[in-house]
């Protein structure tokens, strides 16, 4: 655990002077800081650095952390591309579509804006390359994403599917996932700098036979400066199988330019 | 073609479907949200003239806010507004905001009402900071960068007409004058503002360094403050561009009259709000849309009755030019 705290470290040294500039602190994107992405877009024309550090303390076998960098353009009009990739410190233990180096890349698009009647509508597609360790196939996932607001407190939820493009061994070839979510601007009227967000989430396993894993998460969203958003987030798996996490936890920086 | 792949191929389609079918709605609206114009000079302001900065922070909380009281409380609760809201609006202000807040979680309703409103805002408020930013940084060449910024605005689907509209008749609806009728503390309010944000161009522009423009703004925001300690009750018209900054209207008079067709979209809007002639949300809904698609959206140039065509100034009686920050303030007409 000791060793992993210092690469911890030292990813959080190497990433943070590099990031210098964020996307507004209510605009929801995954892992940022827990999994569940609201139906907005960044606006065309943005550019986006995201980047943070997870931990997972799971109940049998080796903890993990992991480097998350991604890249988000406002490239069209409500359309929003993403590169990203997440690094784990140990990489051969993975199973499931988010093998260590594999290169991801994604788009939302959000089809409306939320009005008096109408939800906030948003579709993912998102395709993972093997490029990382023990990875094969293309994977492919599809998700749905919804936000509806009720005065200031925002809901939103996240449906989708994931298509392994090369299961192995007892590796699912496809799960679902839903997750659930509130958010909640702090410090009306007074403050507009932060948002809470919570969520709740089940998923199918990895693994063939396994319980979903299914938990939940808060976390919080800080605007920093103009530019700059920091997050941080901790959650746990309150069901699932035996390896389900302990408690999870992610810190990071959205920079937007 | 394997079974997996003909899955998502179908999942594809169905998002795909299900996307034209929402946007076939009546009320399915696109955000269209868009990044501001990207130079090195953005936040310029912010950095170097802190002072000013705080104070347009200030007032982005209170168009939103009173836009969701007045949604709120149909109107109909004077004091909601008067007191309770510009109060918020007041103390938002006096707490120094040192970053613009996010108006969607001051007016979440309004956002939901009238969102392409909100978003034709926004684009004008944009071209608000990106001026500011370009005549406080150290921009040797400052009329090409605020072309620049004037072609990327109006490269918007959203952009307020740079025509002169004449706002005396846009000041004529059925509905017009509902809002300053009935709150008149909180409508000179919105006009203190709307002075602070034209006046400060000439007093930039005469000012040839930082420390300069410093002490060019401190009358202003006195001034402003007064206002706000005291509403302008007696002003019968909006502070307009070409009274408070004359330098800059004929230097820039597409970019002036965006600023006040911008203001007089503001208070459009806040007569809709407050008018009984249209009753529900959803009446507000659609005249707020009618009029800013017909009389203020640039793309309506061409039809748009409003657009002064023959030369005749809009507001012919206005008064003479005032100092910036000079106690006199504006008399209207």
């Amino acid at each position: 655990m000791k060793h992993n705290t210092a690469r911890v470290a030292a990813l959080v040294l190497l990433v943070a002077p590099t990031i210098v500039w964020a996307l507004d602190h209510d605009n929801l994107d995954p892992n940022r800081p827990i999994a569940i992405e609201d139906a907005y877009v960044v606006p065309q024309g943005e550019i986006g650095v995201e980047g943070g550090v997870a931990f997972n303390d799971r109940r049998q076998g080796h903890s993990q952390f992991t480097f998350q960098p991604q890249l988000i353009i406002g490239a069209f009009a409500n359309t929003q591309l993403e590169l990203s990739s997440d690094l784990l410190t140990d990489p051969r233990s993975v199973v499931g579509d988010d093998k260590s180096g594999n290169l991801t890349a994604g788009m939302l698009y959000n089809f409306n804006t939320e009005t008096l009647t109408l939800p906030a509508f948003a579709a993912r597609v998102q395709l993972g390359f093997p490029t990382g360790v023990n990875a094969q196939g293309v994977d492919t996932a599809l998700t749905g994403v919804m936000t509806r607001s009720y005065g200031r407190w925002r809901t939103h939820l996240n449906v989708g599917y994931t298509f392994l493009g090369s299961p192995q061994g007892q590796e699912r070839s496809g799960a679902y996932r839903v997750v659930a979510a509130v958010s909640y601007p702090l410090g009306y009227p007074t403050s507009f700098r932060d948002t809470i967000i919570t969520n709740i989430f089940t998923r199918q396993s990895d693994v063939v036979g396994q319980r979903n894993p299914t938990g939940l998460g808060v976390g919080l969203r800080h605007q920093l400066s103009s530019r700059v958003v920091v997050d941080g987030g901790i959650g746990t798996e309150l069901y699932g199988p035996s390896n389900r996490s302990t408690v999870f936890g992610t810190i990071g920086l959205s920079v937007g330019f | 073609m394997t079974h997996k792949s003909i899955v998502v191929i179908v999942g594809l389609i169905v998002t795909l479907f299900t996307g034209s079918v929402l946007s076939a709605c009546a009320e399915f609206e696109p955000r269209d949200k868009r990044f501001y114009y990207r130079a090195l000079w953005n936040f310029a302001l912010r950095e170097n003239l802190k002072e000013l900065d705080i104070e347009f922070n200030g007032v982005d909380f209170g168009h939103s806010n009173l836009y969701e009281n007045l949604l709120l409380t149909g109107a109909r609760d004077v004091s909601a507004i008067e007191e309770k809201a510009r109060t918020q609006t007041l103390q938002f202000i006096e707490s120094r905001p040192v970053l613009n807040p996010n108006e969607e979680a001051i007016a979440p309703t309004y956002m939901k009402l009238a969102w392409k409103a909100q978003n034709t805002f926004d684009e004008a408020h944009a071209l608000h900071r990106a001026t500011y930013d370009i005549y406080v940084s150290d921009l040797a060449d400052k009329e090409s960068a605020l072309r620049k910024v004037l072609a990327f605005y109006q490269d918007s689907a959203y952009a307020i007409t740079a025509k002169r509209l004449d706002h005396r008749r846009l000041d004529t609806l059925p509905y017009s004058k509902s809002f300053r009728r009935k709150f008149p503390l909180f409508n000179a309010t919105i006009w203190a503002y709307h002075y602070l944000q034209v006046v400060v161009y000439d007093a930039l522009a005469t000012a040839s360094d930082l420390p300069t423009k410093q002490k060019a703004v401190e009358p202003i925001l006195t001034t402003y403050h007064g206002y706000l300690d005291t509403p302008p009750v007696t002003w019968t018209f909006m502070p307009m561009t070409a009274e408070l900054s004359p330098k800059f209207a004929t230097e820039y008079p597409e970019i002036a009259n965006i600023f006040d067709n911008l203001h007089m979209m503001h208070d459009t809007i806040s007569d809709i709000l407050v008018t009984d002639l249209l009753p529900t949300w959803e009446d507000k809904r659609q005249e707020i849309y009618r009029v800013t698609q017909a009389y203020y959206w640039a793309s309506a140039d061409a039809t748009n009755p409003f657009i002064v065509r023959d030369g005749h100034q809009h507001h012919p009686d206005a008064t003479p030019a005032m100092k910036p920050g000079g106690q006199g303030g504006h008399s209207g007409h």
